[in-house]
């Protein structure tokens, strides 16, 4: 599995990110269609509470290290500023900024 | 500005694509990705999955261009998608977080179900360079010029992770991991050849 930012942070990625690719394999899975909206909804909530409590606590661990990282880093403004933007921004505003 | 576009049909469910898409990295085909960390996860209200992911990417300067700009060629990505598997599409947008004057690329993806047994990804990606000194153009070209190179590689990891998931699924994984697909995937790595389907593939630029 791919690295993470920050080395100590590597084992819990690691081990997040197994919980959530079996988790997420069968978050895919297709239903049948004949399977009504309410009945496919119902089914992704399950879903949701499914995977919070599969791996909501390693999660927690690794995202507390990631966010630490970010900051020792200097990375947080970059990131802050970029995820706080308009993602429809038209090219035309980007030219303005100058 | 420059623009690229390109349309490509995987041979294989939506699931199953959706998921070598979001499992990309790392992969031998992806040797520039450094690190690749999810910062944000959640579902929304209808049951769709966000996810922000930090990546660090190492690249290369072209001869050209002026020394001492650029302190160090790697760049920061983030990039945000959004699963849908009750609608069954994926979408993603991934852009460059530094280095923007020197160019801001963004790129969006979608994968889309289509005819029931195969996938649509919909590649967009948009070039803006604001360097100035009569290098824009130039910078901007580059830019299409090494994103249509790389696209073709890095479907490529995404074909092989795919190979191995659709393996996998036909075969027991070895014993010892802790039995998920990426027990699998680390143990065949690098060993065997590439399998590849029929494509059709379409490009067009403007």
């Amino acid at each position: 599995m791919a690295h993470s930012l920050s080395a100590k942070c590597t084992p819990l990625k690691q081990s997040y990110d197994s919980c959530f690719n079996t988790w997420f394999e069968t978050y895919l899975k297709p239903l049948p269609s004949s399977a009504t909206q309410s009945e496919r909804e119902e089914w992704t909530k399950g879903k949701t509470k499914e995977y919070e409590e599969k791996c909501g606590k390693v999660w927690e661990a690794y995202r507390d290290c990631v966010s630490k990282a970010v900051k020792d880093k200097g990375l947080e403004q970059m990131l802050d500023e970029a995820r706080g933007e308009n993602p429809l921004v038209d090219v035309g505003s980007v030219d303005e900024e100058r | 500005m420059r623009l690229f576009t390109q349309s490509y049909v995987y041979n294989d469910p939506w699931s199953i694509v959706s998921l070598a898409f979001l499992l990309r990295y790392p992969n031998p085909f992806a040797s520039h990705v450094v690190s690749c960390d999810v910062i944000s996860r959640t579902t929304s209200p209808s049951g769709t999955l966000l996810t922000t992911r930090l990546i660090l990417k190492k690249g290369s300067l072209p001869k050209w261009f002026p020394a001492g700009i650029v302190s160090r060629a790697e760049t920061w990505v983030i990039e945000e998608s959004e699963v849908d598997p009750i609608n069954r599409t994926v979408r993603c947008r991934t852009r460059n977080l530094d280095n923007v004057r020197i160019m801001r690329v963004e790129e969006y993806v979608s994968l889309q179900e289509m005819d029931g047994s195969k996938t649509l990804q919909r590649t967009e990606a948009r070039f803006l360079s604001r360097f100035g000194w009569g290098l824009t153009k130039q910078i901007e070209s580059h830019g299409v010029t090494k994103f249509r190179a790389n696209i073709e590689k890095s479907r490529q990891g995404v074909q092989l992770i795919l190979d191995l998931l659709r393996e996998s699924a036909f075969r027991p994984l070895p014993l010892g991991g802790t039995g998920t697909i990426l027990d699998y995937m680390s143990f065949r790595r690098n060993s065997g050849p590439i399998a590849s389907g029929s494509r059709t593939d379409n490009t067009n630029q403007s």
